[in-house]
């Protein structure tokens, strides 16, 4: 193998083989999950060869391969960075996700309950009102003439 | 010959297998099982024949195993 460093970039993250046509880049886990991998990586195997692996624990290897054979290290570092920012971007879309699951699952589910329509009058029927519906412990929610009826010692 | 190493973790395993069948007409291919890998090694007529099945090869494993939910969902 003839890896070289790709200009402007460590070599320990992205390095380039101009023999074999191919650029690698090393991931962290942590910043990056894999299904963040697997949105970049879907975007980009129209136009090149996209192999996953996963040389150590917390850690991914992506390569990329142009379909165009002969790619230079221009084109292979061009690559990288696209794939880099695509990465990025579905890393945030999950992050953004995964926060705000909770609030996608309820709206989805008052959604669907709405669109099943308003209850019968069948299913009114089975509805139990017989408990208390609310606890009103100032006496809020009583008539005028509920609270202040003369007593009949008053009268 | 041209080796090629699924990672578990990424690739489902049926559809390397699928993957297999899918280019078994353009290429000779051998399976083998590791711990965390599924490997293929495949040969074909002309180095650039068999580049080109590698690569196309593991986009469709790849592809595959996403449009499946992922590795771990099978």
């Amino acid at each position: 193998m003839s890896e070289t460093s790709v200009e402007g970039l460590p070599v320990e993250l992205i390095s380039a083989d101009l023999a074999r046509g191919a650029v690698d880049l090393q991931l962290d886990e942590a910043a990056y999950p894999l299904d963040a991998l697997y949105g970049a990586a879907y975007i980009f195997i129209d136009r090149c060869y996209v192999l996953i692996d996963r040389p150590a624990a917390g850690r991914w290897r992506v390569s990329l391969s142009p379909k165009q054979a002969g790619a230079d290290a221009a084109q292979l570092r061009a690559l990288a960075g696209e794939f880099a920012n695509e990465l990025l971007s579905c890393a945030w879309r999950h992050k953004i996700t995964q926060d705000n699951r909770r609030v996608i699952e309820q709206v989805t589910t008052e959604a669907i309950a709405g669109a099943m329509g308003s209850p019968s009058l069948d299913d009114l029927a089975k509805l139990d009102f017989t408990g208390q519906a609310l606890e009103d412990p100032l006496g809020i929610a009583q008539s005028w003439e509920e609270k202040y009826k003369k007593k009949k010692a008053e009268k | 010959m041209t080796e090629l190493r699924f990672h578990r973790d990424v690739y489902a395993g049926t559809v390397v297998d699928e993957a297999v069948k899918r280019f078994g007409a353009f290429a000779t291919f051998a399976l083998r099982e590791e711990p965390q890998h599924w490997v293929v090694q495949l040969t074909a007529p002309t180095p650039e024949r068999e580049a080109r099945v590698a690569g196309e090869l593991g986009n469709y494993a790849l592809g595959t195993t996403i449009k499946h939910g992922g590795a771990r969902q099978r």
